[in-house]
């Protein structure tokens, strides 16, 4: 082999290739470090709201002029935005309520102000759900609970807890199929689900101060009050009122296939409920001993720091404090994905009759926490209620909840 | 890539099996292997017909009780292909499977390919080079698989964030970037097998081909790789089929709808907040599967044929 | 191999090999050799110097002079192994897989070792300087009078943006410019019907593109008014807020305005006051062996561990037994020569491998719900309680990987039986062994020769089966000793929940130092298990 020659005819490959490649490359590439302004405004935001964020985005960009980039990532989409670098970050994003203190906390997100002319159309407690340490965050859009529905062909719209308990069970005992109150747990549990009925029980999760900031170190989830109304719990598991072996998938079979009378369920079921053809209501449930009132989660919308690094925080902003509050753009939202506009005046407007259940049965409604500290909660409360409610074998609700309180408190240390 | 590693171990190998005569063994002596077939079969199908019965009903969750279905509707099916579905994707004119597909299909292809190529040549210099550091070599490519690898996806994300700043062809969605990242499960178990496999080929073979004057490439892509067909076909098989069931990095990678393979863009119909759309899942699912299937059994020949040569020196 | 048989090339293989080098391989030599393979090669290689070359002008213009570095050392690297002819043979072969194995494998190992000397978490995410930025973008509150406005951003007669504003509540107009506020007369200026402000006198409002343009100059710009200053909120609003953390950036600290209170950095990624109160965002940076420490001491993370890493042993070790066992004996029972229907039930059998296995998972769990699952429900018409229960749950977790990785070990043990020459089996028969016998001193030693590896990678893989768990019992049910981890949690699930779900949510640093003690774990747990096999016999 003579490598001289070798070398000689690689040598002339190379450079042929990569003056082609140099010279493709100076064609093709965009303008990188181009001096023109940037004008597109990326909004992350996930399937389900795909469509109406994307209505609602091309309405204001066609209005300003400026670009939308509308990228879908799964809910939330707030959690990759921790690990993005700036280059794919977004300059808006869809943010459920309860992830504002770990993004502000992150200092991924900018703080914004609203004039007094929008704050009168939102509601107090849903503006304190998108701050954190007294500075807000995000624009708050949609709302969203659970509510109990009630199917009027097979029990009466019970009016008090009583009648409600009563109507459930003598449904129950009609089949071995039957449930008592369709609401989801699972092995995992699902304290969301749960909480009208921990609510109802007095229980709360975090106290809150004048203010409205929630104190991590002053856990209610085993309050005296509670604890001296948690019999009632041991007494619906006995009685089958409650299973935590209800998941997802089967309360909603059985609410369809009538094996349940009663389901708590969210208006994202509101197409199945309105395809199913059953007779239906939907209320609050019925108050316990405090009123069982549901979580509300609050859907809005926050600028991340990176719309700065962009370029382009006053547009980005200019989509979410200016447009996104306004009635018609929280109209639309609202009728695209199904839920309950955060505007006031938006509300007034909302003719769906489901949704418009929906909303009423928020109403005293507790927004979810929205501190970091939210994330050692969920579990223990969840698997207390999976505890408590398993039928036989079940721990006394007391225990269950004392442990969980306990459990609680050590993780968030 | 562990989903890959795990899938890419089995090794078939070079002998041709030894060909019984036409003889058919009766009924009588074999009907205990056919009850122990099918109690297999009832067990592995089992959840399986629960998928197919949620793809083929309207059922709003999957292992639902009742397996027998009222009735039968393809609009599942339908949903995939159809354009401007609700479940997919509202606001594009056309649904989004037909991509998933296909760049399912570029990906896996590509991947198994290069895993085949380029696992194949560091497996024959494992089996008839002597240099140092091979034993610790061998070793280290399988430790290194076993860091968890649920930790390690920040770091490629970041490597491939900073490639793709830098190099469009690279960057975060694309299909190239994928592949590339892919390709680093290439040096993992699938050598060791491999190189099993290459050890049974006898060295004299090599050695003959080397006295006719033909250089170690030559020696291996000549008579070693074409000897080693199986092994190839079977690995890149397994490669396949990993691709197919990759979900953590390529939902890391891919971020628009239409450059997603099937497990990310699929995972959408079902990780949304509340609502899961069983149905056009298990129909997407099982539509995927079907050309692993036909695939095994058109590659059954070879795995059956093969043996495990890896360990056991031919 | 004790049995020296099969430690030898059967004469057959090579008359048949030697056979088939003969005919295309030698045609495949006689083609590649000369010119065509030559061309080949230089083709590759000139591909990858243009490659490198055209990379290196890309990473010029980026001025990415690590990178740069890099490149120039790897790429002469490959040169010099592919360009010298005789030496580095293995290197040849062994480096295209090797780039990937560094760069894809190799890289992120180090990258997440690292990370585990660091503060990386929830509130610990930016870099300092960007912490600082952060900080000061965010250090705003509505000022006293609380005033907003209606706004459109204008241009004077100078060219210079001056914000045209409203008062909402008092409607009085303003005009707003860098050096500050003046009030504007009512009589100067006209308003729609919603009250925007749609001419000034002496002022152009820009509509359509050129309103774009001003988006860019909005972002930074404010009106100073007094002790506060008018803040645009996007291009039709603005507020009057005052700054309330103040940078100093001789002493790298922050000053609160209202008390004068000091925040300064505390080494560990804050700005803390003397109080003890701590400024979010911090930053992310290197705290030592904190992570290695709080293993250590925090006793929500060594409580459980012990309980966790044997459940872990044991879940993996007996999934790898079951489905090896499992697997073989289908395999053995479908490899009867010219038993009908073989190929048939071997494909079916393979089904469940061909589906995505977070699927199967998904489904499993509901098959196996308590009340309402077809397990208990139309099977064993039983109350099993398999999810709630600690014990059941462990059973469950095992049946369901199980039936997960059976198809796996069906496939390559129906192969490496092939490989067992049937006069070993005729010849041990002939000794007087019954079946059973024959199976353990010839069939089951030579098939744990070929599949040991596999059976150590895939417990290796099970150890780390994240998804199994994870999937379908997210870890629980809990257990009552009151610990993150719950009855079925193995060591990365754990890890999981200890990083991500205790405390404020994220904690990649936690996660990286312990993920690095289960990789030495495992690791150990693995070579020590080949050692003993002796997997690595042929390796001599």
């Amino acid at each position: 082999m003579k490598v001289g020659r070798r070398l000689a005819v690689l040598l002339a490959a190379v450079a042929v290739t990569a003056l082609a490649l140099i010279g493709a490359r100076a064609n093709a590439a965009p303008a990188h470090k181009g001096s023109a302004k940037a004008t597109t405004v990326r909004i992350w935001t996930d399937q389900d709201r795909k469509s109406s964020v994307t209505k609602v985005a091309n309405t204001w960009a066609a209005k300003t002029g400026a670009n939308v980039d509308i990228v879908v990532k799964a809910f939330p989409p707030t959690q990759d935005l921790s690990k993005v670098t700036a280059a794919t970050a977004p300059d808006v994003v869809l943010a459920p309520h309860d992830t504002t203190g770990a993004l502000a906390a992150d200092g991924l997100v900018q703080q914004i102000f609203l004039s007094k002319a929008v704050k009168k159309q939102l509601p107090a407690w849903v503006l304190r759900s998108f701050s954190y340490g007294g500075k807000l965050y995000g624009v708050p859009t949609q709302i969203e609970n659970v509510g109990l529905v009630v199917n009027t062909k097979l029990a009466k719209v019970p009016k008090t807890w009583a009648q409600l308990e009563r109507e459930a069970l003598a449904f129950k005992r009609k089949s071995s199929d039957n449930l008592g109150i369709a609401v989801q747990q699972g092995s995992g549990g699902d304290a969301y689900h749960m909480y009208p009925f921990f609510s109802g029980l007095c229980g709360y999760i975090f106290q809150q101060s004048k203010s409205g900031a929630l104190n991590p170190h002053k856990i209610g989830v085993a309050n005296p009050k509670f604890l001296k109304n948690a019999s009632l719990v041991d007494k619906w598991n006995r009685e089958g009122l409650i299973n935590s072996k209800v998941t997802s998938g089967t309360a909603q079979t059985a609410f369809l296939g009538q094996k349940a009378a009663f389901w708590i369920t969210g208006p994202w079921n509101s197409d199945t409920l309105k395809k199913s053809g059953l007779s239906f209501r939907i209320i609050q449930v019925p108050k316990i001993k405090c009123a069982s009132v549901p979580f509300l989660g609050v859907q809005g919308f926050a600028v991340t720091k990176f719309a700065s690094d962009h370029g382009v925080s006053s547009l980005a902003k200019d989509f979410v404090v200016n447009y996104l509050t306004k009635p018609s753009a929280q109209l639309d939202l609202s009728q695209a994905s199904g839920r309950y506009p955060a505007n006031t005046v938006a509300g007034k407007q909302v003719h769906d009759s489901v949704l418009a259940q929906f909303g009423r049965a928020g109403a005293g409604g507790v927004p979810m926490p929205n501190i970091p500290e939210m994330a050692s909660v969920w579990g223990d409360l969840g698997g207390a209620w999976v505890n408590a409610t398993k039928g036989s074998g079940a721990t006394p609700a007391r225990t269950a909840f004392i442990t969980a309180a306990r459990n609680i408190a050590a993780k968030i240390g | 890539m562990t989903a890959i590693d795990q899938t890419a171990a089995a090794i078939p190998a070079a002998r041709p099996a030894t060909k019984t005569g036409p003889r058919r063994p009766k009924l009588r002596d074999t009907w205990w292997r056919h009850v122990v077939a099918w109690i297999a079969i009832v067990v592995a199908l089992f959840p399986v017909a629960y998928i197919a019965s949620a793809a083929f009903t309207g059922n709003p969750s999957l292992a639902g009780s009742s397996l027998i279905p009222r009735h039968l509707t393809l609009d599942n099916f339908k949903k995939l292909f159809s354009p401007g579905n609700s479940t997919t994707d509202i606001t594009s004119n056309a649904s989004n499977y037909p991509h998933w597909i296909l760049n399912t299909l570029i990906v896996a292809t590509s991947t198994a390919f290069f895993t085949v190529m380029l696992g194949a040549l560091a497996a024959y210099a494992f089996s008839r080079f002597r240099f140092r550091g091979r034993r610790m070599g061998m070793l280290g490519l399988l430790l290194v698989q076993m860091f968890p690898q649920m930790l390690a996806v920040v770091a490629i994300y970041l490597i491939v964030v900073h490639t793709g700043t830098v190099f469009h062809v690279l960057a975060l969605n694309t299909l190239t970037g994928l592949i590339i990242v892919y390709l680093g499960g290439v040096m993992s178990v699938n050598v060791w097998f491999m190189k099993g496999f290459f050890d049974t080929i006898p060295a004299e073979l090599d050695e003959s081909a080397r006295v006719d004057g033909a250089s170690p490439a030559q020696v291996f892509w000549g008579v070693v790789l074409p000897l080693a067909a199986p092994v190839l076909a079977v690995i890149g098989l397994f490669s396949f089929v990993g691709v197919l069931n990759e979900f953590i990095i390529a939902s890391v990678l891919l971020q628009s709808d239409k450059k997603l393979t099937l497990p990310v863009g699929m995972r959408g119909f079902i990780d949304q907040q509340f609502s899961q759309h069983w149905g056009p899942f298990a129909a997407g699912v099982l539509i995927a599967a079907v050309p692993v299937v036909i695939l095994f059994m058109f590659l059954q020949r070879f795995i059956v044929e093969g043996l495990t040569a890896g360990s056991v020196k031919g | 191999m004790s049995t020296s048989a099969v430690t030898s090339p059967a004469p057959s293989r090579l008359t048949a090999a030697s056979s088939a080098a003969r005919s295309l391989p030698s045609r495949a030599i006689a083609f590649f050799s000369g010119p065509v393979g030559l061309g080949v090669k230089v083709t590759l290689l000139a591909l990858m110097n243009a490659l490198s070359v055209w990379a290196l002008v890309v990473l010029v213009d980026h001025k990415k002079w690590p990178a740069v570095a890099v490149l120039v050392a790897v790429t002469a690297l490959l040169d010099l192994i592919y360009l010298s002819a005789r030496r580095a043979i293995p290197a040849k072969f062994l480096v295209p897989g090797t780039v990937f194995l560094v760069a894809f494998q190799i890289i992120p190992v180090i990258y997440t070792v690292q990370v585990a000397f660091t503060n990386y978490s929830t509130g610990h995410i930016l870099t300092k300087p960007q912490a600082v930025t952060q900080v000061l973008q965010n250090a705003f509150e509505p000022s006293a009078n609380g005033r907003t406005f209606t706004m459109a951003p204008a241009k004077d007669s100078s060219g210079h943006l001056a914000l045209l504003l409203v008062d909402q509540d008092t409607g009085k107009t303003y005009v707003g410019a860098a050096s500050g506020l003046k009030p504007l007369p009512t009589s100067a200026v006209t308003k729609n019907s919603d009250g925007d402000i749609t001419a000034a006198t002496g002022y152009t409002i820009p509509t359509g593109p050129s309103r774009l343009s001003l988006a860019d100059a909005l972002n930074t710009f404010f009106v100073p008014a007094g002790k506060s200053q008018i803040q645009p909120q996007g291009l039709d609003s603005a507020v009057e807020v005052k700054q309330t953390l103040r940078y100093d950036r001789v002493h790298d600290r922050f000053v609160r305005i209202s008390d004068g209170a000091v925040f300064r950095d505390n080494g560990r990624g804050s700005f803390v006051s003397d109080g003890g109160e701590a400024i979010e965002p911090g930053w992310k940076t290197g705290i030592g062996f904190s992570n290695f420490g709080q293993m250590i001491h925090d006793s929500q993370v060594r409580g459980p561990f012990l309980r966790v890493f044997l459940w872990t042993v044991i879940f993996a070790t007996l999934t790898v037994v079951f489905s090896f066992s499992l697997g073989l004996f289908l395999a053995i029972t479908l490899n009867k020569p010219g038993m009908r229907f073989r190929t048939f039930y071997r494909s079916i059998l393979v089904i469940p491998y061909a589906l995505p296995g977070f699927l199967s998972l998904l489904v499993w769990q509901g098959l196996l719900n308590d009340d309402f699952g077809v397990v208990n429900r139309n099977i064993l018409h039983t109350h099993v309680p398999w999810l709630f229960d600690a014990n059941w749950a462990r059973v469950a977790v095992i049946l369901v990987s199980t039936w997960l990785t059976t198809p796996y070990f069906f496939l390559v043990s129906m192969g490496a039986l092939q490989s067992i020459p049937a006069e070993l089996n005729e010849a041990a028969l002939v000794d007087g062994a019954g079946p059973w016998q024959n199976f353990r001193k010839v069939t089951l030693p030579l098939l744990l020769v070929a599949v040991a590896p596999l059976m150590i990678a895939s417990f290796a893989f099970n150890f780390n089966n994240f998804g199994n768990i994870y999937l379908l019992t997210g870890g629980g049910p809990n257990t009552s000793d009151g610990s993150v981890a719950g009855a079925t949690d193995i060591l990365i699930s754990y890890t999981y929940k200890l990083a991500f779900v205790v405390g404020k949510g994220q904690n990649y640093g936690l996660a990286s130092a312990i993920g690095i003690l289960i990789f030495f774990i495992v690791a150990a747990i693995s070579a020590a298990s080949f050692w003993r096999t002796k997997a690595l016999e042929n390796l001599a």
